[in-house]
């Protein structure tokens, strides 16, 4: 059974172990801005967590001119298969929520792929505000 | 089907490219000019390899791994003597050709062979003609530049070395390049490639740049998403729904 | 006036037949390119002009009914071969074959030749060895040894007219290809062992079998007039002299593997060919032998002209296609052959102009004939372009298997000025030259691969003692490095990197180390390259340091150019023994370099000499020395 990745806002403490979590596990070496996941701050000690919905119908697959994005039939993520993209950027500016990053530097996407349906943010989270059922 | 790759039996499918079936069990071959998505030109030699079969009577011949088709049967070496003489000598030429290219030194290091040099040619372009910018621009419907000239003086240009009429500054070129020849320079309200200026669109909440405006008309004329997705970048559209969710949360 | 079917043809032939025997004089005037530049059509309307002048029957056509008595038939052919010595006027039944003919002389042809029969001495030929005057082409020794077959009619057909080509055979082959079943032709063709004019020497039946042998709802026949090899121009004289043979054999071939559509590629350069072959298709067009069911058959068969890319490299099959079809003329890289996926994809013979020219004769005159001339494996007869340093240069056809000797001093008379001999380089720019050695060799397919060079398209060039092998390979070299399309690494870098080496030794800059480097990037770029080009590049240089070492240490080791050719290296001098203080040099150094007074020793003062070597040409003494 596929399982679904949900955010539980009133658990979160905005304690940033997440973003933390992500960024280190996909190699951007703690820059927090380049995480997948992103917690805004949305009220006085209320949080939000911020991350792909892996849209049934993503407007990132949409306009990728060589089908580089691919969804994961078992954990249910859009996947960046890195060979098959050119590097237009589209994706980016085309997710409608701004879960898209194109990384200039390596010419390729960045976004949430679930770590291959073991989602580190998931592992990390101390507080149980991100949970995969 | 059957076929050997470094003497390991592996499966293989009719219409398949040697390249492919290598990939597809991890045996690395060396590509310069191969692109997943994009068609094969056999430009660029690197991923040459030796084949022979056993109905063949002992001939082997060097082909390119990434346009031969795979046949019954088919015996494939990735690094016989005569692989790496091959491919020790394009690499060898395409580093006198682009000495400052770190990329095919590396690949030229990785061969072993770097033995023989040559006249090396400086003339500051780390192009080595793979027309995967070509290509990239062509699958993105553009057509913006080509191949301009032919033999040594072979360039990668906009039609007639002018700015590109066509290009709409999406960056394809310059991020598939394999050398980073291909030089984009991006201030916070402007994007310069192939000497042509664009103007970014500028985020109508925080200023920053989205993406350059006639990519903004391409995607819109081109891709079926409404004009409004263009407008904000993705900081800035996290942060609205951010808020727009815990008003609909609480 | 149709040739709806093969009745009509019959009876169109046996009326021009007729005509013909009628004919008392035929006078042939060349208009191929050499002489029409030195003036062939004005001497042919001159020669018009005077004799109705002269109140001569002369015809311009083949009258069928025509009331003149003893007619005079003048027409404008193809090339005939000795373009050295054209404008060249051939005059039968007689054969006399008039030389460097102008028009102030066309009143003497006609008064005296062909109102009075005489001969006039002074236009004959003038044979440079013993200076006696021979009076047509039995005669002279350029044309004995010849046999013609691809060239049969080019340069006595009248090359624009189909009433020519029909009277002298043309077209029966056809009409008897047509009665034979398409497997019986390719059978025929298989078994006459015709292999490709353009280059490689593919057996053309198995080519022909192949194509009728792969799937595809349609087939297509490619000619091949690309012709890019500098100095080459035997393909461009059948087109331009006998464009009916080549449209002749291409429809044999459309009806062997059951294609509708063809295309004749010609080279860029060749406006004339375009325009010939443009007529030729057209008239056969209205006469019914091009079109649907061609000659009342069921075969259906279009051609269109198709005008060259221009450049070398769009001879090349897969370039050539995907020229036609409107792409950029680059090689494509594939591993299916083009008989199976060539122009669209599609099943496609493609073979050259030569290779479709010999095909009427093949049907003609059956498989054994044309096996019974040359070598066991080549068979058949090879036109060539002899040029360089004989005595005799100009188009030629030999049976294979003819030796080089008896090609160069028979047929081409020997070296200029008695020179010896040094090498002969064939088959094009990417062909090699072979030495002294080999002039014994039949030259043939396999012979010549053999030996290191190849058949390529028939070039032929002659070198004498003053030919520097390093810098002939250079010559090639940089030729093929500007015709490199520049999409693959090894022919684009590598061609070049090969070039600055040689260009490194002929500056007197070579290390003992360079011929290696040569050597094995030479093999490399050959094993590596993409396509044709690029795989035979290196072959100029590889053929002439395998057979001409000597001379490459030479310039490594002892920085000197035997041949006196690469300037950096070479001196030029005067013996003061051999000079006879004649002027001459001095008169032809460029910059003034040369000092001396008349009947008193010349010397040259090495501080404005620029090693052009002038001075050694025109020396007839010999004084002139190298070192
Ligand atoms: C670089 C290059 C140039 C060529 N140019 C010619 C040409 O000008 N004419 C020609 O007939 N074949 C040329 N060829 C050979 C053709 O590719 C092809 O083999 C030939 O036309 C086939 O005809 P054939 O079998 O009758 O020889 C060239 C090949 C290469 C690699
Ligand atoms: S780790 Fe958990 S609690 Fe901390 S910010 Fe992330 S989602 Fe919120
Ligand atoms: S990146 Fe954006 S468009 Fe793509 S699946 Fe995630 S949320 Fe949807
Ligand atoms: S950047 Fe890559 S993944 Fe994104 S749309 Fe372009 S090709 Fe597709
Ligand atoms: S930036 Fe311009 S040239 Fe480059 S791929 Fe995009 S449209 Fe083509
Ligand atoms: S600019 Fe880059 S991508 Fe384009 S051909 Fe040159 S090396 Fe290849
Ligand atoms: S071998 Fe030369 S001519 Fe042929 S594809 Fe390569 S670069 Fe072009
Ligand atoms: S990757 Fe195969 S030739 Fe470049
Ligand atoms: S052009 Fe007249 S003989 Fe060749």
């Amino acid at each position: 059974m596929q399982k679904t990745y949900v955010v539980i806002p009133r658990n979160c403490t905005g304690c940033r172990t997440c973003e933390l979590a992500c960024s280190m596990i996909k190699g951007t070496e703690g820059v927090f801005a380049r995480s997948r996941i992103n917690i805004y701050k949305v009220g006085e000690e209320r949080y939000m967590q911020m991350t792909c919905l892996q849209c049934v119908e993503a407007a990132c697959v949409k306009v990728c001119p060589t089908q580089a994005l691919v969804r994961n039939e078992l954990t249910g993520a859009i996947e960046v298969d890195e060979d098959r993209c050119v590097g237009c950027g589209l994706c980016e500016p085309a997710c409608p929520f701004g879960h898209m990053h194109f990384d200039l530097d390596e010419g390729v996407p960045v976004k949430c792929d679930l770590c291959g349906g073991d989602p580190t943010c998931v592992k990390f989270c101390p507080h149980r505000a991100l949970e995969l059922k | 089907m059957y076929i050997y790759i470094d003497g390991k039996k592996i499966s293989a499918n009719d219409g398949e490219t040697i390249l492919a079936v290598a990939n597809r069990n991890n045996i690395y071959i060396p590509t310069l000019c191969h692109h997943e998505a994009l068609d094969d030109v056999g430009a660029c030699r690197v991923c040459m390899v030796e084949i022979t079969h056993k109905d063949w009577g002992g001939w082997t011949n060097l082909v390119t791994a990434c346009l031969y088709p795979v046949e019954e049967g088919l015996v494939i070496s990735t690094s016989s003597d005569a692989v790496r003489r091959s491919r020790g000598t394009t690499l060898d030429l395409l580093m006198a050709r682009c000495p400052t290219s770190d990329v095919i030194r590396w690949m030229a290091e990785e061969n072993g062979e770097i033995s023989v040099r040559y006249e090396q040619v400086d003339d500051g372009s780390k192009c080595i003609m793979c027309s995967l910018c070509v290509r990239a621009c062509e699958k993105m419907g553009c057509n913006a530049i080509g191949t301009v000239g032919r033999g040594h003086d072979k360039k990668i240009a906009p039609p007639f070395f002018e700015n590109p009429e066509n290009c709409i500054g999406c960056g394809a070129c310059a991020a598939i390049c394999p050398t980073g020849h291909i030089e984009m320079k991006d201030t916070r309200t402007t994007r310069e490639i192939w000497e042509k200026k664009f103007d970014f669109v500028a985020c109508e909440v925080c200023g920053e740049p989205v993406m350059t405006e006639e990519y903004r008309d391409y995607a819109i004329a081109n891709r079926d998403l409404p004009a409004d997705y263009y407008t904000t970048c993705s900081a800035c559209k996290k942060k609205k729904l951010a808020s727009h969710f815990d008003k609909v949360g609480s | 006036m149709g040739i709806a079917n093969l009745k009509k043809l019959e009876a169109r032939r046996s009326a021009l037949h007729k005509a013909h025997e009628n004919v008392k004089t035929q006078v042939r005037v060349c208009s191929g390119t050499g002489c029409a530049a030195l003036g062939a059509f004005e001497v042919y309307d001159a020669l018009v002009e005077e004799s109705k002048k002269a109140g001569l029957p002369v015809q311009v056509e083949l009258a069928p009914c025509g009331k003149d008595k003893d007619p005079i038939f003048v027409s404008l052919t193809g090339c005939q071969g000795f373009c050295q010595i054209g404008p060249l006027v051939h005059i039968l039944p007689e054969d006399i074959l008039y030389t460097g003919v102008k028009v102030s002389s066309v009143k003497d042809i006609v008064g005296k030749t062909l109102a009075d029969g005489q001969v006039i001495d002074k236009l004959l030929y003038k044979n440079p060895e013993d200076k006696k005057r021979l009076k047509g082409r039995a005669d002279i020794p350029f044309y004995k040894g010849q046999e013609l077959v691809a060239l049969e009619g080019c340069g006595s057909v009248a090359a624009d007219s189909l009433d020519s080509y029909i009277a002298s055979g043309g077209f029966s082959s056809l009409a008897k290809a047509l009665k034979m079943d398409p497997d019986q032709v390719i059978a025929e063709v298989e078994k006459s062992g015709l292999r490709g004019r353009g280059g490689g020497g593919f057996p053309t039946g198995r080519k022909w079998r192949s194509c009728v042998n792969a799937t595809g709802d349609e087939r297509f026949v490619i000619c091949n007039g690309d012709e890019g090899d500098p100095g080459a121009f035997m393909d461009c004289c059948i087109m331009e002299g006998d464009p009916y043979r080549v449209i002749e054999g291409m429809i044999i071939c459309a009806h062997a593997v059951g294609s509708s559509t063809g295309f004749i590629y010609v080279r860029h350069e060749y406006p004339r060919a375009v325009e010939r072959l443009s007529l030729a298709v057209k008239t056969c067009e209205e006469n019914g032998l091009l079109g649907t069911k061609i000659l009342g058959s069921d075969l259906n068969f279009d051609i269109s002209v198709a005008r060259g890319g221009g450049a070398f490299v769009c001879g090349e099959s897969t370039a050539l296609m995907r020229s036609i079809e409107g792409s950029v003329g680059e090689p494509r890289a594939k591993y299916v052959r083009s008989v199976q996926r060539g122009f669209r994809d599609k099943p496609t013979v493609l073979n050259n102009v030569e290779t479709f020219a010999c095909v009427p004769s093949i049907i003609n005159e059956g498989s054994d004939w044309f096996a019974s001339r040359g070598t066991e494996k080549s068979s058949g007869t090879k036109a060539f372009c002899l040029v360089g340093k004989v005595v005799n240069t100009g188009l030629i056809e030999v049976p294979m298997g003819t030796k080089l000797r008896d090609v160069v001093f028979g047929i081409g008379g020997g070296i200029i000025d008695g020179r010896p001999f040094k090498a002969v380089q064939t088959g094009g720019p990417s062909g090699g030259c072979l030495g002294e050695n080999y002039l014994d060799l039949p030259v043939d397919f396999d012979a010549l691969a053999e030996a290191g060079s190849m058949m390529g398209s028939g070039g032929m060039i002659v070198m004498d003692d003053r030919t520097c092998m390093v810098d002939v390979a250079k010559y090639f070299l940089n030729f093929l490095m500007e015709e490199s399309c520049g999409k693959c690494v090894p022919c684009r870098e590598g061609v070049y990197q090969l070039h600055a080496l040689l260009d490194k030794l002929s500056r007197g800059e070579g290390e003992p180390q360079d011929l290696e480097k040569i050597q094995r990037l030479g093999k490399e770029i050959q094993v590596s390259s993409l396509c044709g080009l690029g795989k035979s590049a290196p072959n100029p240089v590889l053929s002439t340091l395998k057979n001409f070492r000597e001379e490459y240490e030479a310039h490594v080791n002892d920085k000197r150019c035997p041949a006196g050719v690469c300037r950096d290296i070479t001196t030029f001098t005067i013996d003061p023994d051999k000079c006879t203080g004649c002027l001459v040099c001095k008169k032809a150094c460029p910059p003034d370099a040369i000092s001396g007074e008349k009947k008193q020793v010349h010397v040259i003062d090495q501080d404005k000499c620029t090693q052009c070597g002038a001075c050694r040409l025109v020396c007839k003494f010999d004084a002139v020395v190298t070192s």
